[in-house]
């Protein structure tokens, strides 16, 4: 028993002479942050990801904007090259041209930089030479139709193909109605198209 | 050139929708199935057409070995000039040299040609008689310088011995020395001017634009090829030597416009063709080739008259017109100079009517064109006399579509595009006989004409 005693008090002594040998003393413990600038710092790094968020947001939002645009303006270039068809030997507007015609009409005013080749095309059945002056007929009333709603008769020039160019080889009505067509070409400002407002 | 004012195009776009809107009306007839007024039918005078013999040409001097084609082309000329029942030829060994008359009376001919081929310096000289065989005798005689049969005017020059030939026998000039010029479609669509001789020989491709090229049309020497080409993206009217080269634009303009089917004045100077595509001036100019000037507007209005041809003497245009209504060409007239124009074609309003492509010929008051006359709506060759005011018009063709005729140098003759079951092709068609034969098949070729009597170099 006091044995055992004695060796408890030797390790004492042991620690406490370890203790005092010129060593450092033992750092103080961090100091313990104060609520307040936690919140702080919590909040800066909230502000800097919102920010960072918002700034996606606001460029994939821009992006968007960019891409609906872009799709706008292909689908009103798609609209300004949409070909019309004729009946067999005529010139006349048919009432499915005249409503293409007229969306072509709204996305026209609304890109004033556009300038059109408007091309007169026939089917190989009649005449050759009579089909050059009929599809130059079909250029001319798609024009006069275009002007009648107050375009710049300047912004169209017409041009026939007659039936040199068909769209579908063949001998079946269904060919002679693909062919007998007006087709648009956009000679200027096809980088300034814009849709119908 | 061409200013516009704009509510007078309009007035003008609101007539012409009201013109068309009339033609739509229903009842109209699209496929007509009878023409007021007009007698219409493969009608021909029945000709006596004389039995000639061709005797075995003979040669000396070196002309023997050239002496079998010689007598071959002519041969053939004479066939095509649909002016004689033509006897098969006989073995030289048969006939020998001389002239059996009695042999040749037997044999039922009226009309007997011998031939001899004589070497001569670089050439040869063609001796060729006719002989009437009723009486016995020779009727004409001439000497023809031949060159070489290498050489590129070698057939011309046997087909000007054959027109002589025609000429005496006839008193009527002959066509086999010309030459035709059409339009040629490739594989990929694209169009180029070709020249073939008369009798389907010597086929020569004259531009190489690989593009759309229509309507050539020959100068009155025979030596220039003009045409509307769409090279540039825009049609335009060039002329070229048959050989394709020296190529220039007439009128060289710039801007709008469809410059299209050119035609030669008889007397070189002056080109007419058709402008389209201005609501105030869309028909027939002309333009002066001599002073390379000087455009002048024919048609007086909006008219879209294109497809000029002069008149033999020059004075009077025919022409054709889409003024009646979009689905109803016809075919006018008016002075060279412009002024009133007169329907040629059987129109009367509302009776509808397609006529379109009119070529006037060279020697007399006859013009054709093509019309669609019958309830298949089918194209054929018809033949206006303007003796009779143009009502009574002859059809040429009756089977297939059939277009733009063209007139040969004889007045006689009409090249045109037929299609048949076969295909497409060229045909030549005897106005007087009716008869017919091909001259290019199996090609999608198009809008021939016929050139002037090629004249000796």
């Amino acid at each position: 028993m006091i044995v055992r005693r004695f060796f408890v008090m030797v390790f004492a002594a042991t620690l406490l002479v370890g203790a005092c040998g010129g060593d450092p003393p033992p750092p103080p413990a961090p100091p313990q942050p104060d609520q307040d600038s936690l919140q702080r710092y919590n909040d800066s790094v909230a502000a800097a990801e919102a920010a960072r968020r918002a700034e996606a947001e606001r460029l994939a939002a821009e992006r968007a904007a960019e891409a609906e645009r872009q799709r706008l303006m292909r689908e009103a270039r798609a609209t300004l090259e949409e070909m019309v068809f004729f009946d067999y030997d005529e010139s006349e507007i048919r009432d499915d041209a005249a409503t293409a015609l007229r969306a072509k009409v709204d996305i026209l005013r609304a890109s004033p930089e556009v300038r059109i080749r408007i091309e007169g095309h026939a089917d190989d059945r009649g005449s050759t030479e009579y089909n050059m002056a009929l599809g130059n007929r079909r250029a001319e009333a798609i024009r006069a139709f275009l002007v009648g709603f107050g375009l710049a008769e300047n912004r169209f020039e017409i041009v026939s193909f007659g039936e040199g160019r068909p769209l579908q080889q063949g001998d079946s009505e269904a060919a002679w109605a693909r062919n007998r067509r007006g087709q648009f070409v956009i000679t200027a400002g096809g980088d300034a198209i814009n849709p119908a407002r | 050139m061409r200013r516009r004012n704009p509510s007078v195009r309009r007035r003008l776009v609101a007539v012409v929708l009201a013109a068309v809107g009339c033609a739509l009306l229903p009842g109209h007839l699209r496929a007509q199935e009878d023409l007021p007024g007009v007698e219409l039918g493969l009608f021909y005078a029945n000709t006596y057409r004389p039995a000639l013999a061709v005797q075995p040409f003979t040669g000396s001097f070196g002309g023997a070995g050239i002496a079998p084609q010689v007598e071959a082309i002519v041969g053939r000329d004479m066939r095509y000039s649909d002016r004689f029942e033509v006897l098969d030829s006989l073995p030289g060994a048969l006939v020998g040299e001389r002239v059996d008359y009695a042999l040749w009376d037997r044999l039922g001919a009226v009309w007997l040609v011998t031939g001899r081929v004589e070497g001569a310096g670089d050439g040869f000289v063609l001796l060729v008689e006719l002989h009437d065989v009723v009486y016995g005798e020779v009727r004409e005689q001439g000497r023809f310088r031949l060159p070489n049969p290498s050489d590129p005017d070698f057939r011309m020059a046997v087909h000007r011995t054959s027109d002589a030939i025609v000429e005496w026998a006839t008193g009527d000039p002959g066509m086999a020395a010309s030459r035709i010029t059409f339009t040629m479609m490739d594989a990929d669509g694209n169009k180029d001017i070709y020249v073939i001789d008369s009798d389907g020989e010597n086929l020569q491709r004259v531009t190489h634009y690989n593009h759309m090229t229509e309507s050539p049309t020959w100068s009155p020497d025979g030596q220039r090829i003009a045409f509307a080409s769409w090279k540039t993206g825009v049609p335009r009217i060039y002329e070229v030597d048959r050989f394709g080269r020296n190529e220039r634009m007439v009128p060289a303009v710039r801007g709008e416009g469809d410059y299209i089917t050119p035609t030669y004045h008889p007397d070189g100077q002056t080109l007419a063709f058709a402008v389209l595509g201005s609501e105030s001036q869309s028909g027939i100019f002309t333009y002066n080739l001599a002073q390379g000037c000087c455009l002048a507007f024919l048609s007086g209005g909006p008219w879209y008259d294109l497809s000029p041809t002069y008149s033999e003497d020059g004075r009077w245009l025919a022409f054709n017109t889409l003024r009646f209504g979009d689905a109803v060409p016809q075919v006018m007239m008016m002075p060279a100079e412009g002024g009133a124009a007169e329907t040629l074609s059987p129109y009367a309003y509302g009776s509808g009517g397609f006529y379109a492509a009119p070529d006037w010929s060279p020697h007399g008051e006859l013009v054709a064109f093509h019309g669609r006359i019958d309830r298949r709506g089918r194209y054929h060759i018809l033949v206006a006399n303007l003796e009779d005011g143009g009502r009574v018009l002859r059809q040429l063709t009756s089977e297939g579509n059939n277009e733009a005729p063209s007139w040969a140098p004889d007045g006689r003759h009409l090249v045109f595009s037929g299609e048949r079951s076969w295909g497409f092709g060229l045909m030549v068609a005897d106005v007087t006989t009716g008869r017919i034969r091909p001259l290019l098949s199996g090609r999608r070729v198009d809008l021939p004409d016929w050139s002037p009597a090629v004249e000796a170099r």
